[in-house]
């Protein structure tokens, strides 16, 4: 590490903090791609069809249809950008950005692998160190943010879809945000704490999702509504609003758009993964080595992504106020439960 | 008429939901291993251009006019597959040869021209059944695409060629017995 920091005249700290930056930049953004891909091939999948599989790399590798991703993305970047003349166009052009940098901030947090610690150094592999203050709190905060960029893409788009997409998501997100946070409470008075890697660490005997499974219920339910996918894509709804708040989106801002859904689906992976099911932890190994916790958990990532879109094309989409329902009648009253269960267990010193 | 709505109970399992999505995961689950594992040969989709469908017998694809071996038509310009179509896409006119006629006073009858608007035919078959001499035959052939509405107007010796190749038969162009000039007819 050391070595490799020297080649670029730099400080290890600094050498090692380039690099999570490029691994927390880069890592859940193939990811997020590669989901795309696995969406569309899944679910074809699912359904007993092919999928995208024509795209030939160089005219010759068809690569499980991987090249279609290549082929969009160039497809994304030359499109005309086409801006709606009753748009706002400042906040029209915002939007995207405004969608995809929370989405990308959630990860930071997320501890992706062990600590270890070389020549007196201790390197952390989270962007964010442990003990900043933040902790698990940070993405709780950073995912409420994330539903302005959608907000935003609605409102300036000035399509009566796409205002209706965005209000029914924001509607949406303050509703689930509740239930989720309290889920995510029981989670912190069991640790004692809100930092990741406190969290991990005292998910090393059981993890979190057997002994809080009502926790995890709740928590991963609200997670489909954070992240707008089905069966509560009510941003989108297109059986209902055409597209929803990307209605009037095309080229490489639609792209954007399409993307941070998809980051934010690794995020809620990461988070799902990192309160109830270990982290990076590995199963039956106290300590287990770095590659393999990293190994360990981007498994654990794909794993779970996987369930995003598998959940995906099994259930139909809820009704407006189906949903509204779930969120205030069922999902906070049973994370509330949840959270009272928690604390009366605690209190008997189980 | 009363529809009869049916009302399920459900039990409490049911009731939450959560166990019916998860057997439904199941479900989507099964199918995704079962179409995962299944080979490109065994898919219900055909990767079309790859490869191609074999249509079953009674397939009304596009038409053959047929021959005899001698390479003469067996149409004999009767006009019933033309009465018959309901599209109305088929033209025939008929003239008349073999030298038969010079000494028996009759002649032999076939179509001059027979041309078919594959726009609009609809591929029916009526004509293939009408046909009293088996001349008609719709085939396998359903690759019909073209550039041009023109390619679309198949005359009689496009008619005769369509499945040469496949059949592995000679592409003809003319008749093997001349036409008799018309004023023989009239003597």
């Amino acid at each position: 590490m050391e070595y490799l920091a020297s080649l670029l005249h730099l400080m290890p700290e600094t050498f090692w903090m380039i690099v999570k930056v490029l691994i927390v930049f880069l890592g859940p953004l193939t990811l997020a791609a590669l989901l795309t891909w696995g969406e569309r091939r899944g679910s074809a999948m699912i359904q007993d069809r092919i999928g995208p599989n024509r795209a030939l790399l160089f005219g010759r590798w068809r690569l499980l249809g991987l090249p279609q991703l290549a082929a969009d993305g160039i497809k994304f970047f030359l499109k005309e950008d086409l801006v709606p003349a009753d748009a706002s166009p400042l906040l029209f052009w915002l939007a995207p950005v405004m969608a995809f940098v929370p989405a990308m901030m959630g990860f930071a947090i997320i501890p992706f692998g062990r600590s270890f610690t070389q020549n007196g150094h201790t390197y952390h592999l989270s962007l964010l160190d442990p003990g900043n203050g933040m902790g698990m709190l940070y993405p709780l905060a950073i995912g409420a943010v994330a539903v302005y960029g959608i907000l935003t893409a609605a409102w300036s788009s000035n399509n009566k879809w796409s205002i209706l997409g965005g209000m029914r998501s924001s509607a949406q997100m303050v509703s689930y945000e509740i239930a989720m946070s309290l889920a995510v409470i029981a989670v912190f008075m069991r640790t004692g704490g809100y930092d990741p890697q406190q969290i991990i660490a005292a998910q090393a005997g059981l993890w979190n999702v057997f002994p809080q499974a009502l926790g995890f219920l709740v928590f991963f339910i609200c997670m489909f509504a954070e992240t707008n996918r089905l069966p509560f894509d009510f941003a989108e709804g297109e059986s209902e609003i055409v597209a929803g708040f990307h209605t009037e989106y095309g080229s490489m801002k639609f792209a954007l758009l399409q993307l941070s859904e998809y980051v934010h689906i690794v995020t809620a992976s990461a988070l799902v993964i990192t309160l109830f099911f270990g982290g990076w932890a590995v199963p039956f190994l106290a300590d287990p080595p770095v590659l393999l916790s990293v190994v360990c958990f981007a498994l654990k990532l794909v794993f779970f992504c996987w369930v995003f879109i598998w959940v995906r094309w099994t259930i139909p989409r809820f009704r407006y106020d189906q949903l509204m329902f779930l969120g205030w009648k069922v999902m906070l009253p049973l994370s509330l439960g949840n959270l009272l269960l928690q604390a009366f267990l605690m209190h008997r010193g189980a | 008429m009363a529809t009869l709505v049916k009302k399920v109970e459900l039990n409490w399992l049911d009731r939450t939901y959560v166990w019916p999505v998860f057997m439904g995961m199941v479900i989507t689950m099964r199918h995704f291993l079962k179409q995962i594992t299944t080979r490109s040969s065994k898919r219900f989709t055909i990767p079309y251009p790859d490869r191609k469908r074999t249509p079953a017998a009674g397939y009304r694809g596009l038409h053959e006019l047929k021959r005899f071996e001698d390479g003469s038509i067996k149409c004999v310009a009767c006009f019933m597959c033309a009465e018959a179509c309901p599209a109305r896409c088929i033209t025939i006119e008929a003239e008349e040869y073999g030298d038969i006629n010079k000494t028996q006073g009759f002649e032999e009858k076939r179509p001059s021209v027979f041309k078919i608007d594959m726009l609009r035919c609809i591929y029916c078959a009526m004509c293939e059944e009408a046909c009293p001499k088996d001349a008609i035959w719709l085939r396998t052939d359903y690759e019909q695409a073209s550039y041009g509405r023109l390619s679309m107007q198949f005359g009689k010796w496009d008619l005769m060629n369509t499945y040469a190749d496949q059949d592995g038969k000679a592409r003809i162009t003319e008749d093997p017995t001349p036409t008799v000039p018309h004023q023989s007819i009239q003597n």
